[in-house]
C-alpha cells in the first residue's frame, strides 16, 4: 500500500468535487431545503389553526351549552329550535362545519354524543370536542351532586413532571423532548449524509467505468489505494461542507442573537421581562455537550467509512446508474432499519434493544448519537461500538476492494450476487 | 543472469476466469529496443496477457519479468500503457490531468510540468492546456491520450490496438511517435489486427490463438519458413482473364494486383502465360508470404488441429 498514491487520489478527488459548480449549489441548496422541510409543517399548522371552526350545538339541557361557551367561545354556537333536517341543510351549505345535539340523557346516562359533521372535522377537533363535552358534563354531575370545591379541586388537579438530568457538576433541568429532539435530528442528518455521500462514490465509480479511464488509472495505482483515495477524497469533502454549515449557522445565530438584544435594548425590555420571555418560549434549546459533538462527528465519519465502501462495490459492480437499483437493496435495507428503531430507541435509550441495536456496526452511526443525546452511555459501549465499526470498515473494505478490482474491469457483464461472490475469491 | 537480457521476459502464464482459459501456458520474451506485435484474432488472450505485463490482473500461473523485475508494483513506473479502452477524466483541465497520470506513476511535480509541456508542444497542443478534456473534440482527446501514456519517460510502452477508433491523422501521428521512440532506444509492444501496421513496423511478433501462441519470432524469419511460396502480379489491363484460371486462390485482388499461393511449382508458368496473352505485366514476383496471410492460414490450421 502506497500512501502517496492514495494522497496523490484523494488530492484529486477533493480538488476536482470542491471546485465544481455542484459542491457550491449543494452547500448553499442543502440548508434552504432543511430549512423548508422543517419550516414548512411549522408554517402549515399556523395557517391551519387560524382557520375558525364553528359547530353547531342544540342544548335541551339549557346547562351544558353555557358552560361550552366559557371554555371555548368562538368554536360553539347555539342552534335555534329547529328540526334536524335544517341542521344538516346548515352543514352541507358550510355555515357550520358540524353540529351536536345535547339532551338529559347524557347527563343522567351517560349517554353517546353523537357528532354530525361535513367531513371537515379531523382527529385534532374531534378530540377536541370529546375533551370539552368530558368536562362539562362531568362539571355538571358534580353540580348536581352538591359535591364540595375542594374535591372539585381533587378531581381538576394533574400530576405535573419535571425531568431533571444528574451530572457531575451538579443538576440540569432539560426536557427529554428537547433531548430527543436533538439526537433525532443528528440521526437524520447521518443519516441523509451517508446516502448523499455514498451516492456521490458511486456515481464516481461508475464514470470511471462509463470513461474508460478506469484501465490507464490502474496501470498506476492499485484498485485498493483508488478506492481508499476515493473515499477518503470524498470525505474530506463531505467534512468541508459539514464545517461550512457549521460556521454559517454558528455566524447567523450569533447574529441573529446580538441583533435580538439590541432590539430588547430600545424597546426598553429590562432583565427580568426578558428572562421571562424567553423562559416563555416552548422549547428551550438544550446545552449539547462536547461529548454529544464528539460523537456525532466520530460515527458521523466512521459510518460514512462503512457506507462509502458499500457504494463503492455497487458502483464497481454495477454498469450503469440504473443497473445500480437492484444492488442497492442490500445497502438500503441496514441504513433504513435504525430509522425504524428510532422510536423504541427513543422510549427507552438503555433497554437491550437499544444497547444491542446500537453496537450492530450498520446501525450504530444513526443509533449510538441519539442515545448519546437522551442518556449517558457507557464507556464501555461506545468502546465496544468503535471495535466493532473498525473490524466492519476493515472487513467491508476489504470485501469490496476486492469487488471492486474486478467490477471495474468488466465492461457490459451483468453482476449477480453470486457472480459477486466468485469475484471475492478471485486473485 | 542470461548475457542477453530481455526486457520483457513471459514464462508460463495462464490465467482462467471460471472455467474459461483466457491464456494458456505462454511463453515469449521482447528485446530491448525493438517493436513487438502481439497478433490474434479476437478474444485470443492479448488483452489478458497485456494487463498482466501491466499488473492489473495477475496470472494464476507462471510469472512475468520486466527488466529483470518480477512484475508488481514496482514495474508499473517502468511502463507507458495505453489500452485499448481508453478515457480520461472530463472535467478535468488537460495540464492538470496530465500532471496526475504522472504523479500516479511517481514522476515529481516539477520534472512532470517540464515534460507535459514538451509533449504538449511536440504535439501543438500547449494552448489546451487549461481547457477541460470534454471541452476537446474527440481527435484532440486522442492526442491527449497518447501524451498521458508517454509523459513519465518509461522504457518501455506497451499499447492495446492502439490505431483502432483513431482518425487517419492521429493514426499516422502515433506511427511516428512510435518510429521515434524507437530510435530513442525505447521498446515497443502492441496489439493489432491491422497485418499493414505489423508488416510496416514490427520488428517480432507473436501469435495467438485461443488463448495460445502458435507462432513467435522476428518477422523476417517466420516469413522465410514459410518459403517464397507467393506469387505478386501487378498489371495494367482486364482483370477478368483471372476468372478463367482454375484450381488457384486468389488473395488481396484487386484491379490492377493480385497474390496467390499455387498448390505446386507447375501451376505458375501458365499463369504468367495467360496473363502476358491478356494484359499488360508490371510485376511478376516470387515473394515470402504477407503476414496477413500467414497470420489466417496459422489460426485456421490452428483451429483444424483442436477440432480434429
Amino acid at each position: 500500500m502506497s500512501t502517496d498514491k492514495i494522497f496523490i487520489v484523494l488530492k484529486r478527488e477533493y480538488l476536482t468535487r470542491v471546485r465544481s459548480k455542484a459542491f457550491i449549489i449543494s452547500t448553499i441548496l442543502a440548508p434552504v431545503f432543511m430549512i423548508m422541510l422543517i419550516g414548512i409543517p411549522v408554517l402549515l399548522s399556523f395557517l391551519d389553526t387560524d382557520k375558525a371552526r364553528v359547530i353547531g350545538v342544540y342544548d335541551e339541557t339549557g346547562v351544558l351549552l353555557p358552560r361550552l361557551e366559557l371554555l371555548s367561545d368562538s368554536l360553539y354556537t347555539e342552534l335555534p329550535p329547529a328540526p334536524v333536517d335544517t341542521f344538516r341543510a346548515m352543514v352541507l351549505a358550510n355555515r357550520i362545519d358540524g353540529y351536536i345535539l345535547l339532551n338529559e340523557r347524557h347527563l343522567t346516562e351517560n349517554a353517546e354524543v353523537e357528532f354530525i359533521s361535513g367531513g371537515t372535522g379531523g382527529l385534532s377537533l374531534i378530540s377536541a370536542i370529546r375533551s370539552d363535552l368530558r368536562s362539562v358534563i362531568r362539571d355538571e354531575r358534580l353540580n348536581r351532586e352538591q359535591v364540595s370545591d375542594a374535591v372539585k379541586d381533587i378531581l381538576n388537579s394533574r400530576a405535573t413532571i419535571v425531568s431533571r438530568k444528574i451530572t457531575e457538576t451538579g443538576e440540569e433541568t432539560t426536557s427529554t423532548e428537547s433531548l430527543f429532539i436533538v439526537g433525532y435530528i443528528m440521526c437524520f442528518i447521518i443519516y441523509g449524509a451517508l446516502f448523499f455521500y455514498g451516492a456521490i462514490i458511486m456515481r464516481s465509480v461508475i464514470e470511471e467505468k462509463t470513461s474508460r479511464i478506469i484501465e490507464v488509472i490502474t496501470s498506476s495505482v492499485r484498485p485498493f489505494e483508488l478506492l481508499m483515495g476515493k473515499v477518503l477524497g470524498v470525505g474530506a469533502v463531505g467534512l468541508t461542507q459539514f464545517t461550512i454549515w457549521a460556521a454559517s449557522s454558528a455566524a447567523i445565530m450569533g447574529g441573529a442573537g446580538m441583533y435580538f438584544a439590541s432590539q430588547m435594548d430600545t424597546s426598553g425590555l429590562v432583565g427580568d421581562e426578558a428572562m421571562a420571555a424567553a423562559a416563555q418560549s416552548p422549547i428551550t434549546m438544550p446545552e449539547i455537550g462536547i461529548g454529544l459533538w464528539v460523537g456525532f462527528v466520530f460515527f458521523f465519519i466512521m459510518g460514512y467509512l462503512i457506507y462509502s465502501s458499500l457504494f463503492a462495490a455497487v458502483g464497481a459492480a454495477a454498469d450503469n446508474e440504473s443497473d445500480t437499483q437492484q444492488l442497492m437493496l442490500p445497502i438500503s435495507m441496514p441504513i433504513i432499519i435504525p430509522i425504524l428503531l428510532v422510536g423504541p430507541v427513543a422510549s427507552d435509550p438503555n433497554s437491550t434493544l437499544a444497547v444491542v441495536s446500537s453496537l450492530i456496526p450498520f446501525f450504530t452511526p444513526m443509533l449510538m448519537p441519539l442515545r448519546m443525546a437522551m442518556t449517558d452511555v457507557p464507556i464501555w459501549q461506545l468502546g465496544a461500538a468503535v471495535v466493532l465499526m473498525s473490524a466492519a470498515f476493515t472487513g467491508l473494505i476489504w470485501v469490496s476492494a476486492r469487488i471492486y478490482r474486478v467490477g471495474i474491469l468488466m465492461y457490459g457483464k451483468k453482476a449477480s450476487f453470486s457472480e459477486m461472490a466468485k469475484w471475492i475469491r478471485y486473485n | 543472469m542470461q548475457t542477453h537480457m530481455s526486457i520483457v521476459d513471459v514464462r508460463n502464464i495462464s490465467k482462467r476466469f471460471g472455467d474459461f482459459v483466457a491464456v494458456d501456458k505462454v511463453n515469449f520474451s521482447v528485446e530491448p529496443g525493438r517493436i513487438f506485435g502481439i497478433l490474434g484474432p479476437n478474444g485470443a488472450g492479448k488483452t489478458t496477457t497485456i494487463r498482466m505485463m501491466n499488473y492489473i490482473t495477475i496470472p494464476d500461473e507462471g510469472d512475468i519479468h520486466i527488466n529483470g523485475v518480477k512484475v508488481g508494483r514496482e514495474t508499473q513506473p517502468m511502463i507507458g500503457y495505453m489500452p485499448e479502452e481508453r478515457g480520461l477524466y472530463k472535467k478535468m483541465k488537460v495540464g492538470e490531468h496530465l500532471i496526475y497520470l504522472a504523479q500516479l506513476k511517481g514522476v515529481p511535480l516539477d520534472k512532470a510540468k517540464t515534460a507535459l509541456r514538451y509533449w504538449l508542444e511536440r504535439f501543438e497542443a500547449i494552448d489546451w492546456i487549461n481547457k477541460e478534456v470534454g471541452e476537446l473534440s474527440k481527435g484532440m482527446q486522442q492526442k491527449i491520450q497518447f501524451i498521458a501514456t508517454i509523459v513519465h519517460d518509461p522504457s518501455l510502452y506497451i499499447f492495446d490496438e492502439p490505431f483502432s477508433g483513431l482518425d487517419p491523422i492521429n493514426s499516422e501521428l502515433l506511427k511516428q511517435v512510435i518510429l521515434e521512440l524507437k530510435a530513442s532506444g525505447k521498446t515497443i509492444i502492441f496489439s493489432t489486427h491491422r497485418m499493414e501496421q505489423v508488416e510496416q513496423m514490427c520488428d517480432d511478433i507473436v501469435l495467438y490463438n485461443e488463448g495460445r501462441t502458435i507462432l513467435e519470432g522476428k518477422v523476417q524469419d517466420i516469413k522465410r519458413s514459410f518459403g517464397k511460396r507467393t506469387v505478386i502480379l501487378e498489371f495494367d489491363g482486364d482483370a477478368s482473364f483471372l476468372d478463367t484460371i482454375e484450381g488457384v486462390h486468389f488473395n488481396n485482388r484487386s484491379n490492377r494486383f493480385v497474390e496467390f499461393t499455387p498448390k505446386d511449382e507447375s501451376q505458375i508458368r501458365p499463369i504468367l502465360e495467360k496473363a502476358m496473352a491478356s494484359v499488360d505485366v508490371h510485376r511478376f514476383e516470387r515473394v515470402y508470404p504477407s503476414l496477413h496471410e500467414i497470420f489466417i492460414e496459422s489460426v485456421k490450421n490452428d483451429r483444424s488441429h483442436v477440432n480434429r
